[in-house]
């Protein structure tokens, strides 16, 4: 648990930190804000995806070795789950792409 | 490229030549097949080894038992619509994989029209089913019970918060379908175009095998959706 507060605690001052440098730099007009929040939205989106995602696979898998037969149940289930907290990535890839439109 | 070629001698956009190629495609099959069993003890005695009706028969059939189990009694009213996408779709696909040619489903009109179909056909079944308690559906559960002359009243407190959100949900639904098969489809034939670029040389065809099974999966997918919506629509709201 340490670990991974850490290991956030990291990510966001190597994500704060070229905000900070930048700000100081004033350089008027530049859209890195829009880049950064478009890499951000699909990156963070493709990240609870995949938990999710990885999640599912894993129990189906289970399941199907505890009950073999009802794998054929079971796939269209799985199927459907995959495809529905794919959905979550896709309204990121859609921000992501609103986003870059700006730069 | 050849539909690039064409739109430069022509002037039509490729997504409509590449539509009417799957859709020549997909009727030419289809007469195939209807002549096959419409001839001689045809319905009765299958075909020997891998044909095209045999193919053709083992997926409607799948996809039929499929429809049974997710749209009631009365899927045969709405299959023909699932059964042409999933043809058209899978069709659409693996002419995206086959060099030199563009499926249609790699082009966001082609995508988002199949989409805003969906949604209107679902909506429309809803709306012929249920009349106007279709709108029933948006407005989240009953909070609590009146009754009033002997008839029990929900009351559905919670509509306010609910009918926005619920709304934007189903206008959702289109833009998943549209951009899901669009991005598969874009992300496949990226994977083939730098692999190609890296190694030109036999490796790429392992993702051309791989780009079949995704080809496979999102017609699949697209078809398993519509069905689901169609079903939710036929559930009672309440």
């Amino acid at each position: 648990m340490r670990n991974l507060r850490s290991i956030l605690l990291w990510t966001a001052f190597l994500v704060l930190l070229p905000l900070a440098a930048f700000a100081e730099d004033g350089t008027g007009g530049s859209s890195w804000g829009y880049a950064l929040g478009a890499g951000l939205a699909i990156g963070l989106a493709g990240l609870g995806c995949g938990i999710g995602q990885g999640l599912t696979a894993g129990n189906t898998t289970a399941g199907i070795a505890r009950n073999p037969q009802a794998a054929g149940a079971m796939f269209t289930n799985f199927i459907l789950g995959m495809v529905l907290i794919e959905s979550i990535a896709i309204y990121g890839l859609v921000i992501a792409f609103l986003l870059q439109g700006k730069i | 490229m050849i539909f690039h070629e064409l739109e430069h001698l022509i002037g039509v956009p490729w997504v409509i030549q590449a539509t009417l190629f799957a859709a020549v495609l997909l009727l030419v099959c289809g007469f195939m097949v209807r002549a096959r069993v419409a001839g001689p003890r045809g319905g009765v005695i299958p075909d020997e080894g891998t044909s095209v009706r045999n193919v053709l028969e083992v997926l409607v059939a799948w996809l039929a038992g499929m429809a049974q189990d997710r749209m009631g009694p009365n899927w045969r009213r709405y299959f023909p619509l699932i059964g042409t996408l999933f043809f058209f779709i899978l069709i659409s696909n693996v002419i995206g994989l086959v060099p030199g040619f563009l499926g249609a489903t790699g082009d966001v009109n082609m995508t988002a029209a199949c989409a805003v179909v969906v949604w209107v056909f679902y909506t429309a079944i809803g709306i012929t089913t249920h009349g106007w308690k279709y709108v029933l559906k948006f407005t989240g559960p009953g909070l609590f019970d009146l009754h009033i002359g002997g008839r029990h009243i929900h009351v559905r407190a919670l509509a306010p918060l609910f009918l926005p959100l619920e709304l934007l949900l189903d206008l959702a639904r289109m833009l998943t379908l549209a951009v899901r098969l669009l991005a598969n489809m874009f992300a496949d034939h990226t994977v083939v175009a730098v692999w190609l670029a890296i190694v030109p040389f036999a490796v790429p065809a392992i993702f051309m095998g791989l780009g079949l099974i995704v080809a496979f999966l999102q017609a699949f997918v697209f078809a398993l959706l519509a069905m689901i919506y169609i079903g939710l629509s036929l559930d009672e709201p309440h």
